[in-house]
C-alpha cells in the first residue's frame, strides 16, 4: 500500500555559530564553542555568563529579535525552492518578549506597541510574508517546542492535511530566560559543559531553525533526510527538573523509534538534549544505556557549542543531524573534556567523519515535556505510514469556568439567555486541591486544573488521561508579571525562579499532567483567539483510535496590568475543557476539528472552509445551528465573513454570536464549544437565543466557527 | 538565635506561601527539605533570592545549598555567621 512520507527538502539556520547552513557546517567541522559573554543587554552580574548570542542580528524594522532571527532561517529554509508552505509548526518560548520586557520596564501601556508579543506571533508574522494559507500551528512546551513542532509536522502530513510544511523553532536571548536559568542556578559560570564530571549547568542561548518538509511517496530530488518518526512523553513528575530515572525520557525515544518502525539497534547516532545540567544530563544517559545497551551508537549534545537555544533547540539539532546524514559526519560534544564516569555513557569527543544512516535527536522541557525524533537517510524504500483522517473524538466529560462559575451555574444562565461574562471565583480550588500543591500555582494553572478535574469527574473516572492539549493565547500572566516586576524592581538583581518556572506557557498543563499523572503527549499550542480550536486540532492530528482518553483544554487569565497591554478588549476570563475518546463512538455527542487555517484579514478563506465542511449542501442538512467566534480585534471583518458564509451556503439556522455570553478573551471558543456539546445533549437552543427561529436541533449538530486570525471550525454532533 | 528563627520562619511560610503551614509545624533542628513541609529544589531557590534580598547573604550554588538548608538551625547560624562577618 502506498502512504506518505515526509522529506527534508530544505534547511535555514541562524546560531552563535552564524548565519546559514554553511556557516554552521563550519563551525561544526571546527566543533570549537560559539559561547561568548553576555553583550546583548548589560548583565547585572559580574562578569556577564557565557551565552550563545547570533552576532550581527538579522534585523527587521519593528519586530523583536525572535521574530527576525525565525524569518532569516524561514528564508533560507524556502530559498532553493519556488514551493509555498501550505502549513507552519513553529515551536516558542519567548516570542515577542525581548521586546515586550523593555516597553513593559519603560511603562508602556499602549496595545499597538505590543502587537508582536504573543509567542504566536512568530508564526503568524511568517504565515502572512510567506502567504501560507493553511494550518499555522505554534507549539510552546519550553525546551522541546522546536522537536514538538516537527511532530506536529509529520502528524499534518500523514494526515494529508499539508503537502509541504515549514517546521521548526525560534528563542531569541531575552532578560526573562537569563535570569530566570539564572535564578534557577541552572548556568554553567565557565560555559556549558554537557557530559562533562565538572559540569554546572547550561548556557542560555538564542537561534532559529527550520526544516522545509514535502509530502511523497519516494524521495524527491535534492531530499537531504526523510524524517522517519517522532514521539513524545510526559514525566508528569516535576515543574523543572527531569524525572530521575530517565523513564520519561526513554518513553519519548521509544515512541520516536516505534513511528518510525525501528529498533535502536539500526541508529547510527544521538544527539542528545544534554544541556550540561547535572539533572539532565544524568536522567537521559540512564535513558540512554536502557534503550541502547552496551554499547550504544555514539552520542553528543551540541549545547556546548551553540548553548541551549531553547524552543529553537529541536530545530536546530534537527538541521544538524540532517546534515550528518547528507555529509556523513558526527558533530562533537563540544565543552566535555572528562566524561563524566558516572553516566556510563562517553560523548564523541571530536567530530567524525563516517556514514550516517538514522539519527535518533532528543529534547526535554520543563515540566517534563519530552520529544524526540528520527531522521534517516532518504530510502528509496521504506515503510510509509497509510494516509489517515484526523480523529473524530467522542465527548466522556466536558466542563467550563465562565464569569457565571462552573459548568451548572454557566448553563442555568445560559439556558434562560442571558450572558455570563466576568471572571470565575476560584475559591473551589481550595476544597478540590490539597495547599500544598496549590501554593505556587497561580491564576491560570488553578483553572487549568480546575477545569482538568472537573472534566474528568464529569466523564465519571478517575483514570489517568492519556495525553493533555491545551491551548492558550497569552499564557501564566501572573507568573509573567511578578517575575518581571520584581527583576525590574530590584534592579535585575532578584528574581523569583518559581515564578519563572511557572511563566512558561506550557506550565498550567504539565501541572494538570503531574497532578492526574498523565504521562502521555502534553502539548501547549498557542495562536490567540483560536488557541483552544488549534489545540483540539494538533490533538485530532495526533490521536489515533487505539489512544487512551486525553484532555482538551481552552484557558486564559485576565491580568489587571498585562491584559490592557496585549488583548485590550477582554475584560472575562475563563475555559473550557473536555476528556475526549479518541475511539468514538461513545455515548456523548461527537466533536470533531474539521478545519484549522490561517487567514489573516482576508476572506478567501471560505470556499476552503465550505470544501472541508463537505459543501453547502452538506452544511445545510448537518448543522441546526452555528456557535460564532467574532473576536473584538476585527469583529467587522467576521461579521463580514459570517455573512457571507451565510449567504454562500444558505445556512439559515439559528446563528449565536457567542461572545456575547462570555463576554471576551481568547478563551471564549473553548466555553462554546461546551456549550454546543451540552446544547447537542439537550436537543435544542436556549429558545430565547434563537433569534426568533425554531430552537429545535432534530438530531442536527452545531458548527462552531472561529473567525479571526485563523478560520477554524469544530463539529459538534449527536452521536 | 531563637528570636532570629522565629523570624526566618515566619519568611519562610510568607515567601513559599505555605498558607497551611504554622510556624510550629516547622523543623527547627529536623530536616527543611523534602520533609513533610513538601519543600524542593525551587523552594530552596526561591529562599536563596529571599536571604540574599533581606539579609545580604549569597548561597552561590547548589553544593553549598545543600549543606546550609540542612536545617532551619543551620540555615539561621549561616545567614547570622556570613552577615556579622559582612557588618564588620
Amino acid at each position: 500500500m502506498k502512504g506518505v512520507r515526509a522529506f527534508v527538502c530544505g534547511t535555514g539556520i541562524v546560531s552563535a555559530a552564524g548565519g546559514g547552513v554553511e556557516a554552521t557546517w563550519d563551525a561544526l567541522r571546527q566543533g570549537t564553542s560559539r559561547l561568548t559573554p553576555l553583550a546583548l543587554f548589560p548583565a547585572a552580574h559580574t562578569p556577564p555568563l557565557p551565552v550563545g548570542e547570533v552576532r550581527d542580528a538579522p534585523e527587521v524594522d519593528g519586530l523583536p529579535r525572535t521574530h527576525a532571527l525565525a524569518w532569516a532561517a524561514a528564508r533560507e529554509a524556502l530559498a532553493a525552492t519556488a514551493l509555498i508552505p501550505d502549513a507552519l509548526v513553529l515551536g516558542s518560548t519567548t516570542g515577542g518578549m525581548p521586546t515586550t520586557e523593555r516597553l513593559l520596564e519603560a511603562g508602556e501601556r499602549r496595545p499597538e506597541a505590543y502587537r508582536h508579543h504573543a509567542v504566536g506571533s512568530v508564526a503568524a508574522w511568517l504565515a502572512r510574508r510567506l502567504s501560507c494559507r493553511g494550518p499555522v500551528i505554534t507549539v510552546s512546551t519550553a525546551c522541546s517546542s522546536g522537536t514538538a513542532a516537527l511532530k506536529i509536522a509529520l502528524e499534518l502530513i500523514r494526515c494529508g492535511q499539508a503537502r509541504v510544511v515549514l517546521a521548526g523553532g525560534a528563542d531569541a536571548l531575552c532578560r526573562m530566560t537569563y535570569y530566570g536559568f539564572h535564578a534557577l542556578q541552572l548556568i554553567d559560570p565557565e560555559g556549558a559543559r554537557p557530559l562533562d564530571r565538572d559540569r554546572r549547568g547550561l548556557s542560555v542561548a538564542e537561534g532559529a531553525a527550520f526544516v522545509l518538509l514535502v509530502a511523497a511517496e519516494s524521495p524527491p530530488a535534492g531530499a537531504l533526510a526523510e524524517l522517519a518518526g517522532a514521539g513524545w512523553s510526559c514525566d508528569a513528575y516535576h515543574p523543572a527538573a527531569p524525572r530521575p530515572d530517565g523513564t520519561g525520557a526513554l518513553a519519548a525515544m521509544r515512541a520516536a523509534l516505534a513511528d518510525a518502525g525501528m529498533t535502536a539497534a539500526a541508529l547510527d547516532y544521538i544527539n542528545l538534549h544534554g544541556t550540561g545540567t547535572p539533572d539532565n544530563d544524568l536522567a537521559e544517559a540512564r535513558a540512554v544505556r536502557t534503550l541502547c545497551g552496551d554499547p550504544p551508537p555514539p552520542v553528543s549534545s551540541l549545547k556546548g557549542l551553540f548553548g541551549h537555544t531553547l524552543g529553537a533547540s529541536g530545530a536546530i539539532e534537527a538541521v544538524v543531524s540532517a546534515l550528518g546524514i547528507h555529509h556523513g559526519f558526527i558533530p562533537g560534544n563540544c565543552g566535555c573534556r572528562i566524561p563524566d564516569p558516572a553516566l556510563g555513557l562517553v560523548p564523541e569527543l571530536t567530530g567524525q567523519s563516517r556514514p550516517v544512516r538514522s539519527v535518533l535527536s532528543n529534547s526535554f522541557g520543563f515540566g517534563g515535556n519530552n520529544a524526540s525524533l528520527v531522521l534517516t537517510a532518504p530510502r528509496s524504500a521504506a515503510a510509509a505510514c497509510a494516509p489517515r483522517l484526523p480523529a473524530r473524538f467522542s465527548v466522556l466529560g466536558a466542563a467550563c469556568l465562565t464569569g457565571a462559575g462552573p459548568l451548572e451555574e454557566t448553563l442555568a444562565r445560559y439556558w434562560r439567555g442571558e450572558p455570563f461574562p466576568g471572571r470565575p471565583d476560584l475559591a473551589a480550588v481550595r476544597t478540590e486541591i490539597p495547599a500544598g500543591q496549590l501554593r505556587r500555582l497561580k491564576r491560570l494553572s488553578r483553572m487549568v486544573l480546575l477545569l482538568a478535574l472537573a472534566a474528568r469527574q464529569a466523564a465519571r473516572t478517575a483514570a489517568a488521561p492519556g495525553g493533555i492539549f491545551f491551548g492558550t493565547a497569552w499564557g501564566s500572566l501572573t507568573e509573567t508579571h511578578d517575575f518581571l516586576k520584581k527583576l525590574f524592581d530590584s534592579g535585575e538583581r532578584f528574581t523569583s525562579p518559581t515564578d519563572f518556572v511557572g511563566s512558561v506557557h506550557n506550565a498550567p498543563a504539565s501541572q494538570a499532567a503531574i497532578f492526574l499523572e498523565a504521562t502521555g503527549a502534553n502539548v501547549t499550542v498557542s495562536g490567540g483567539d483560536q488557541s483552544f480550536e488549534q489545540a483540539l486540532y494538533t490533538a485530532g492530528l495526533v490521536l489515533r483510535a487505539g489512544d487512551p482518553p486525553a484532555l482538551v483544554i481552552g484557558a486564559e487569565e485576565h491580568h489587571d496590568v498585562l491584559s490592557p497591554c496585549f488583548d485590550a478588549a477582554a475584560t472575562a476570563d475563563g475555559g473550557g475543557a473536555f476528556l475526549l475518546d479518541p475511539r468514538g463512538g461513545g455515548t456523548g455527542p461527537d466533536l470533531a476539528p474539521v478545519h484549522f487555517a490561517f487567514n489573516p484579514g482576508g476572506d478567501d478563506g471560505l470556499p476552503a472552509l465550505i470544501e472541508s465542511l463537505g459543501g453547502a449542501e452538506r452544511l445545510r442538512g448537518r448543522f441546526g445551528a452555528v456557535f460564532a467566534g467574532l473576536p473584538a480585534g476585527d469583529r467587522s471583518g467576521g461579521e463580514a465573513l459570517l455573512e457571507r458564509f451565510r449567504r454562500e451556503t444558505a445556512l439559515s439556522a439559528p446563528c449565536i454570536d457567542y461572545r456575547r455570553l462570555t463576554g471576551e478573551f481568547a478563551g471564549a471558543s473553548a466555553v462554546a464549544a461546551v456549550l454546543a456539546v451540552e446544547t447537542v445533549r439537550r436537543g435544542a437552543l436556549p429558545p430565547a437565543l434563537a433569534g426568533g427561529k425554531d430552537p429545535r436541533l432534530e438530531g442536527r449538530g452545531i458548527l462552531l466557527l472561529g473567525l479571526g486570525e485563523c478560520i477554524a471550525a469544530v463539529e459538534v454532533s449527536a452521536p | 538565635m531563637e528570636g532570629f528563627i522565629a523570624e526566618l520562619k515566619d519568611k519562610i511560610i510568607e515567601t513559599l506561601g505555605l498558607t497551611d503551614v504554622r510556624p510550629e509545624d516547622i523543623p527547627v533542628d529536623g530536616q527543611l527539605i523534602g520533609s513533610e513541609l513538601g519543600l524542593d529544589s525551587i523552594d530552596v531557590l526561591e529562599l536563596v533570592m529571599m536571604i540574599e534580598k533581606d539579609y545580604g547573604v549569597k548561597i552561590e550554588n547548589r553544593e553549598a545549598g545543600v549543606k546550609v538548608f540542612a536545617s532551619l538551625r543551620a540555615l539561621a547560624a549561616y545567614i547570622d555567621a556570613n552577615r556579622r562577618e559582612k557588618d564588620r
